[in-house]
Order: structure tokens, then sequence, then C-alpha cells
């Protein structure tokens, strides 16, 4: 197989070098030469150069020397250097500083210096290739996470009207009227919002930059018990919050987290339970903020409480989205928060939250 | 002339007239049935845009018994957005306090509403009966 066209920069401060380098490699590869690294320099701003071979040893500026000075400027290339002697320290300098690939004593034999000038092109294409695709799956993934976020919106918009006319349904009392049929259309929508609304959420994450803003734990927690317990009001809260210090974080993401451990603290309550509770405890101290949230729920099993954090975990038994605690986990990962879960079907469910504090 | 409507806006108990604005024809049926079957208002005027908003409040300047006494505004509509109306309707001689009304859940659209002076809260659709009326008589 004919390789594509290479262009092979050989930097030398002796002419005998050069001519010897073109006379062997000129009928495989496009071959430039330059007597100096300043020479050389001129060569790269104005031909694209895949590969560059350059001897240590010359006055003014060294092999290592110049590859050094174009790390920055000409990353790609990829260099092979070449001494006439083993110098280690030169040696070590220019793997460490010079992002070396190659190094060959002279002098050169004509088909180890040719097996290293394809293997330096193939790991040349290799680094371009990669860097392509990266480019390509960034954007891909850009326009998916939009496409996500527009379509969550769109149809988000109909579902909202459709629960508005269930609302007017119960309004005018035509609510049981028709058998079951509101009520199962309620049911769906709801849940149908409710993934949509989790879509959001998890698109929202991905995307948005960490801001810091003062957060109240004990206002906080407050408007997300209003907000998720409207559909219960059986389950008893009791909230203990110890917040003498400021505490900075990410509200959107707090937000977030809080609001999906506590709306499965109260979703997977028992059925039969007659006291069903909720315990919230916050601690925040300079350096962090505690957070416990325990209920006397229905539990997880022991061997689910691995899985639960990863996306679309369901139990068979309980149905949830299997979005909210993967979404937890995420939101936890953007803030450098941790969580840790302990459960037993008897007494119920802990999750134990720690977030840095920005203050 | 830009005043803390919020504040100097003590709403009366009896509110006459409401404008909804929105694309959406379903909506604002769904909006303006609602809102009927309350009697949180005793009329409705209603716009399928903020321009078609804009020329019923100029035609009418004249004449105040026409004027609406409070605004249901959608975010999301094409041409003149939620926001644009409120950009425009700053320099209206008669303002009425506004709600802004929409089915986002974006943090970012909630606190732009609520920082306008002229919006009194951004209600989520749908419209719930309960959280307008607490709204109306605060």
């Amino acid at each position: 197989m004919r390789m594509p066209s290479v262009s092979v920069l050989y930097i030398d401060d002796e002419e005998n070098n050069l001519q010897a380098f073109k006379a062997s490699f000129r009928r495989q590869y496009e071959i430039y030469t330059a007597i100096s690294a300043a020479e050389g320099l001129k060569i790269l701003q104005n031909v694209n150069i895949q590969v560059i071979i350059a001897d240590q040893k010359m006055p003014n500026t060294t092999g290592v020397e110049f590859f050094k000075s174009i790390t920055e400027t000409f990353p790609d290339p990829i260099r092979i250097l070449l001494t006439g002697y083993t110098d280690i320290e030169a040696l070590a300098d220019a793997i460490n500083h010079g992002d070396i690939y190659r190094y060959i004593t002279k002098p050169w034999n004509d088909l180890e210096l040719h097996n290293s000038i394809k293997n330096a092109y193939d790991a040349y294409k290799a680094k371009i290739d990669l860097r392509n695709k990266v480019a390509e799956l960034e954007k891909t993934n850009d326009e998916l996470n939009r496409f996500i976020y527009s379509i969550s919106h769109e149809l988000r918009a109909p579902l909202v009207s459709v629960i508005g006319i269930v609302n007017l349904v119960k309004m005018e009392g035509l609510y049981d009227t028709s058998g079951e049929y509101w009520g199962l259309i309620e049911t769906c929508s709801n849940k149908l919002d409710y993934y949509i609304q989790k879509t959001l959420q998890y698109y929202k994450n991905n995307k948005t930059v960490t801001d810091q803003s003062d957060v109240d734990f004990n206002k906080l927690i407050k408007e997300l018990i209003e907000v998720y317990a409207y559909t219960d009001r059986e389950t008893q809260f009791t909230v203990d919050v110890d917040q003498q210090f400021p505490f900075k974080g990410d509200l959107f993401r707090i937000e977030v987290i809080l609001g999906n451990l506590i709306s499965n603290a109260i979703k997977y309550q028992k059925t039969t339970e007659l006291n069903k509770k909720v315990n919230i405890d916050v601690e925040v101290s300079q350096e962090l903020v505690n957070i416990s949230i325990s209920d006397n729920g229905m539990g997880i099993l022991n061997e689910h409480l691995e899985k639960i954090f990863t996306q679309f975990f369901k139990s068979k038994v309980h149905h949830g989205s299997g979005l909210g605690l993967f979404i937890v986990k995420e939101a936890l990962n953007k803030i450098n928060g941790r969580i840790s879960v302990s459960s037993d079907l008897s007494h119920g469910t802990t999750f134990k939250i720690t977030i840095p504090n920005a203050q | 002339m830009v005043q803390p409507l919020k504040s100097l806006f003590l709403m009366p108990n009896k509110l006459k007239k409401v404008m909804l604005i929105d694309d959406n024809d379903i909506d604002l049926r769904i909006n303006a049935k609602l809102i009927s079957l309350t009697n949180i208002f005793d009329e409705i005027i209603i716009c399928q845009s903020g321009e078609r908003a804009f020329d019923y409040l100029n035609k009418n300047l004249q004449h105040p018994e026409l004027m609406p006494d409070f605004i249901l505004l959608d975010i999301q509509m094409p041409e003149m957005d939620g926001f644009e109306f409120l950009e425009n309707y700053k320099s209206f001689p008669e303002k009425c306090p506004v709600a802004m009304l929409s089915s986002t859940l974006d943090f970012g659209d909630i606190q732009r509403a609520e920082a306008n002076p002229y919006v009194v809260k951004l209600l989520k659709k749908p419209l719930s009966a309960k959280e307008l009326a607490e709204l109306i008589d605060y």
C-alpha cells in the first residue's frame, strides 16, 4: 500500500547528512531540509509538516531546545531526535520537555529510520483523527442536549394544557361522570409530566455552570416540603436545621438534590404505616453541610443499594422513573458532594449527603 | 415614569377586567373558562398576541372603563414574547399589575420575570384558581 504523501522536515547542521537523508528517502516522502533550527522554523511556518527529525548537536540551538521551543506553536508534528553519541542528559531532557517520539543514534540505519518515520506518521494521524473525533462528538453531544431540551419544552406545553383541562373537569364536577377515565387521563398526564421534568433537570444539570449563591437551608427545605408534600398530607416532617454559618453553594443543584430525596421519602412510604415520618437534619459548618434525610418507609433491598444511583434502575415492585437518584448523584458530582445510603426493610431509609461550603 | 408598582398597587378588592395574552388558543380557552368558573374577574379581554394586546390598549386609551385591571401574560410567544411585551408596556401610560404565565421550569425565566417591576408573580401553567385568587387579594 502506498503511503499518502508525508512531509518530513530534517534539521541538521551538516550539509552532508542533509544530502544523504534526501537521497535515501526522497522517493518515499516529501523531504524538507534545514541547516539550522532557525531555518527549520521558517519551513514549519510555511509548510504543513507531519514528522520532524532534528540533530541534537547543532550550534546556537540544539535539537532538544528546538523541540522545546515549538511545543506550543507546533504541537502536532511528531518529533524524532538524532544524536551522534548517547548523551543521557539530553535524552532525559528531550523526553521530559520536548515531547520526543523516538530517539535514533547516528549514523542511522536506513531501514530503522524509515520504520520510525512510518510509525511517527501513524502516530500523527492517530492524534489528528482522535482530535477530529472528539470535536465531532462534542458537537453531536451538544446538539443532542439542545434537542432534548427544546423537545422537552415543546412536549410539555400541550401536556400542561391537558392537565389544565382535567382541572377544569374537576371544577365543573364532571370528573366522575365517565367512570374512571378522567382519573386515568390525569394519572398518565402527571406521569408523563414527571418524566419530562426529570429530563429537563438532567439536561440542566449537565449544562449549567455551577454558580455560588447564599443558601438558607431553613427556607429552602420548608419550600421543598411544601412543593412535594401537597399530594400527601399524612407524612409528618421533623426538620432540624442548625445553620449558624452562611452557606454558599449551587442553589439550583442543591434544590434538585434535596427535592428528589424529599419527594422519594414521601413517595416510598408503606401504605400500611399509620405514622408516616420523614426526618430532615441539616448541620452547616464553615467547611461543609451535612444533611440527613430519613424515612420510615418501605426501605431498599440490600442487593439494590449499589444500583439505585444508576440510570434507569427501577426495582421490580415499586415503579419509579429510574431517574431521580441518578440525577441526585450526577448533580452531587458536579458540586463535589457525596452521598451515602443505609436502609432496611423494617425501619426505612436514610440518605446522608455532604456538600462543601464555598464560603 | 418608573414607579415601584408592586408596592404602589394596592389591588382593589373587586377587580373587574383581566386581559389574557397568549398565542395558544387552547390555553386561552382553558384560562378564560377557569376565570369565568371562579368569578375572580367579571370580564375577560382575550388577545392572541402582544401586538393585539397593544392594539386594544391603544385604541381604548381614552376609555379608562375599558382598560384591564390585571394582565395574565404568556412568556413564549412568536414575534413579541412576554418579555418584549413588558419592555413596550413600560412606556404605556395606563399600567396595571401583570402576572406572567408559562409552562417554563427554567430558573432563569422565573428570576427574570419576577425581577421586572410590573410583574407581581410568575404563575406556572396550568393556571391554578387558588393561586390566582391568592395573588389577587393579597
